[in-house]
């Protein structure tokens, strides 16, 4: 530790204190007092008045360097004067010096000293005399320095003194220092879980995996701890699907703090279903008030149907939307600049028709992937990578996408919102039944329905319902579809596919003009009527097509069963 | 779901007509239930259909029991469901009609006063 000899200033004799017999038992408590502290700042302010009074000195003080300032600041002192709080520049008076230049620095008489920094005693009106300086050590570098004032016997100080004081600010130093570093990782233990915190409530937004068909799929993978980069879907009351995606500008904690708020503000103003532009700027108006300097959101926002066979949507300052369809793509660049920068901007929309293909909107990290070159992959790409996994289920593809993204290197944050109609989970048939298109075949049918649904655990209530509609679906094709002169055959099929339950009932009568189904109006009986509204009622949604084989009507109804969802959540 | 057989009766009681209904009530006979219904205004008194035993109704049977409300408004004749079972509610209830009948627990509630 003694790196520096001790700059001796004035020849004053060397008094062999450090031999008297109390010292090394002194050193030995006093280090051992400084290893085993709890409480830094207690044990360093007990500690420097057991230095004061074995040096025999008038003052002692400590001062402690601040890194980032580079200012000297005495934390602890014991003697006439209290000095604690006093700071210094780095080189300024004796203590900035022997922080300077990391070596002990004795002032024999400080009366005739240049070095001395007079500022302390004038306005106390203590007179120093004498007084030594030495630099707390660490491995790297000087952290603080102790300083002692005055022999109380009047002997200006020697070199042995400086020696003695050396020995003193070495355990110091080491207990300083260490408290330092348990400070700091402490401080960074904190900072992690609180980050961990953050990311789990961030995870926390995006919305869970459907598994019924849903036609919206997204993933998100952030680069680091946080994420800028969100989506969110939502159902909205008559069917349609609101979809949101959205990148922050900028990356960290207040990235990722302006992307919760600005995906509630967007799924609340998509939940009142207003036009997609619409959608778009309303959020850009709020977004314009609160969005800090320098700070804004891209995103595109729409609505599909649950088929996905339309969707609509408006793009802010997001990357191009892909739309790929017959191995053709279509490309839909923003309608209008980022959200949060400048107020009264218009947005456009589209409106496509998807019918089986597949819409991507994706975050600007998918394509500043680095590919082998170490040039972003760009859309040209990403396109070729989604083409290589067109095949696969838009779950898998997804998965597989980042995972190839990932084997590139993500550089940022990367997100994906898919929409696609799902691909059918191959449906369980529950029940086919052919049966001659007469009023007296309906009993027994409906007590065969009533045993599947039993067997499929659908609660009673339910259970009826479901084989009236199918009762009244059958009675309209009986009553209007062959009428009272003809008759045919009539097929049931039920089949399960996640937690839709699929009914469909065939025939082979002339075809039926689908305008004329609607339901009737309440207590108005005209033929069929009734049973329409009870269908209508009853179902999700149904529809009347031409039969596959071009000949009589295709009926099909679907039903969510809550009580499936529940078995398919318990399988995740 | 018992299998009970489809039938319909006709009593008088206490000053009113009560029609019985028993087992599914769907199109295959639904005509006669309609013309058991609308008959049964002719003796000018209270008219009840007992739809206690009936397992399943269609909307072939509701609109039968809608003729027999119209047919007791526009006769000045009491029309009334009476103890309708659970699975007549529930479909009453889907056809959103459970407002519109007059519905009383016992025969005796008809009350002769046609």
């Amino acid at each position: 530790m003694t790196a520096a000899q001790p700059a001796v200033v004035a020849g004053a004799a060397a008094t062999p204190r450090l031999r008297d017999t109390g010292a090394l038992v002194f050193l030995a408590e006093l280090s051992r007092a400084l290893a085993v502290s709890l409480d830094l700042h207690q044990t360093l302010t007990q500690a420097i008045t057991r230095v004061r009074d074995f040096l025999e000195v008038e003052g002692i003080a400590l001062f402690l360097l601040d890194a980032a300032s580079q200012v000297l600041e005495c934390r602890v002192s014991a003697g006439p004067i209290d000095v604690t709080g006093m700071r210094l520049a780095v080189g300024q008076g004796v203590v900035g010096q022997t922080l300077a230049q990391d070596c002990t620095q004795i002032v024999a008489q400080a009366q005739d000293d240049p070095r001395l920094w007079r500022g302390s005693d004038e306005a106390s009106g203590f007179i120093t005399r004498s007084l030594v300086c030495a630099p707390l050590r660490t491995a790297a570098g000087p952290i603080g320095v102790i300083e002692i004032v005055n022999r109380r016997d009047g002997v200006p100080f020697s070199a042995a003194d400086a020696e003695l004081l050396e020995l003193v600010a070495a355990p110091a130093a080491l207990a300083i220092n260490n408290a330092r570093l348990a400070g700091e990782l402490l401080e960074q233990q904190r900072l992690k879980r609180e980050l961990d915190l953050a990311r789990h409530l961030q995870k926390s937004l995006l919305p869970r995996r459907r598994r019924d068909g849903f036609p919206v799929l997204g993933v998100n993978r952030p680069a680091h701890e946080m994420s800028g980069d969100f989506y969110d879907y939502f159902e909205l009351p008559g069917g349609d699907i609101g979809f949101v995606i959205g990148d922050i500008a900028g990356k960290g904690l207040d990235a990722a703090l302006l992307m919760m708020r600005a995906a509630s503000l967007l799924r609340w103003i998509g939940k009142e279903h207003p036009a997609p532009a619409l959608w778009l700027a309303r959020a850009n108006e709020e977004l314009c008030e609160s969005a800090r300097e320098g700070r804004f959101v891209c995103a595109v926002v729409g609505y599909c149907d649950r088929a996905a066979t339309r969707v609509r949507f408006a793009n802010a300052g997001f990357p191009p939307v892909l739309v790929l369809h017959g191995g053709q793509y279509r490309q839909y660049l923003a309608d209008g600049p980022p959200l949060g920068i400048v107020r009264e901007v218009g947005f456009d929309e589209h409106e496509v028709a998807l019918d089986g293909g597949a819409l991507y909107a994706f975050s600007d990290g998918a394509t500043d992937v680095r590919g082998s070159d170490g040039r972003p992959i760009g859309l040209a790409g990403l396109r070729a990578l989604i083409e290589r996994h067109a095949q696969a289920t838009p779950k898998a593809r997804l998965r597989s996408l980042l995972g190839e993204l990932r084997r590139l290197h993500l550089v940022d944050d990367t997100t994906f919102l898919l929409i696609e109609a799902a691909q059918a989970e191959r449906p369980e048939l529950l029940f086919t039944r052919s049966l001659p298109a007469r009023a007296e075949s309906m009993r027994g049918l409906r007590a065969e329905l009533r045993a599947v649904f039993d067997q499929q655990a659908i609660e009673p209530r339910l259970r009826d319902e479901l084989v009236l509609a199918v009762d009244e679906a059958c009675t309209n094709v009986i009553r209007h579809g062959y009428g009272p002169d003809c008759e045919g055959p009539l097929t049931v099929r039920a089949t399960r596919c996640a937690a839709t339950l699929t009914l469909e009932i065939v025939d082979e009568a002339p075809a039926v003009d689908p305008a004329s189904l609607r339901p009737g109006t309440l207590g108005e009986c005209r033929c069929g009527g009734l049973g329409i509204a009870l269908i209508d009622r009853i179902m999700d949604d149904w529809r009347i097509e031409p039969a596959a084989d071009g000949r009589g009507n295709r009926l099909v109804l679907h039903k969510h069963i809550d009580s499936w969802a529940g078995e398919e959540a318990a399988d995740a | 779901m018992s299998a009970m057989a489809n039938a319909v009766t006709r009593e008088r009681s206490d000053g009113a007509i009560l029609v019985r209904l028993r087992g599914e009530v769907d199109l295959s006979w639904s005509q006669q239930v309609r013309r058991a219904v609308l008959d049964a205004f002719d003796a000018g008194l209270a008219v009840g259909i007992d739809l206690a035993d009936v397992a399943y109704i269609d909307s072939s049977g509701i609109a039968a029991l809608v003729e027999g409300l119209q047919q007791g408004r526009a006769r000045g004749q009491r029309f009334a469901l009476v103890a309708p079972s659970a699975a007549v509610r529930a479909v009453l209830e889907l056809a959103r009609l459970d407002r519109v009948f007059d519905i009383v627990d016992t025969p005796a509630a008809l009350g002769g006063t046609g």
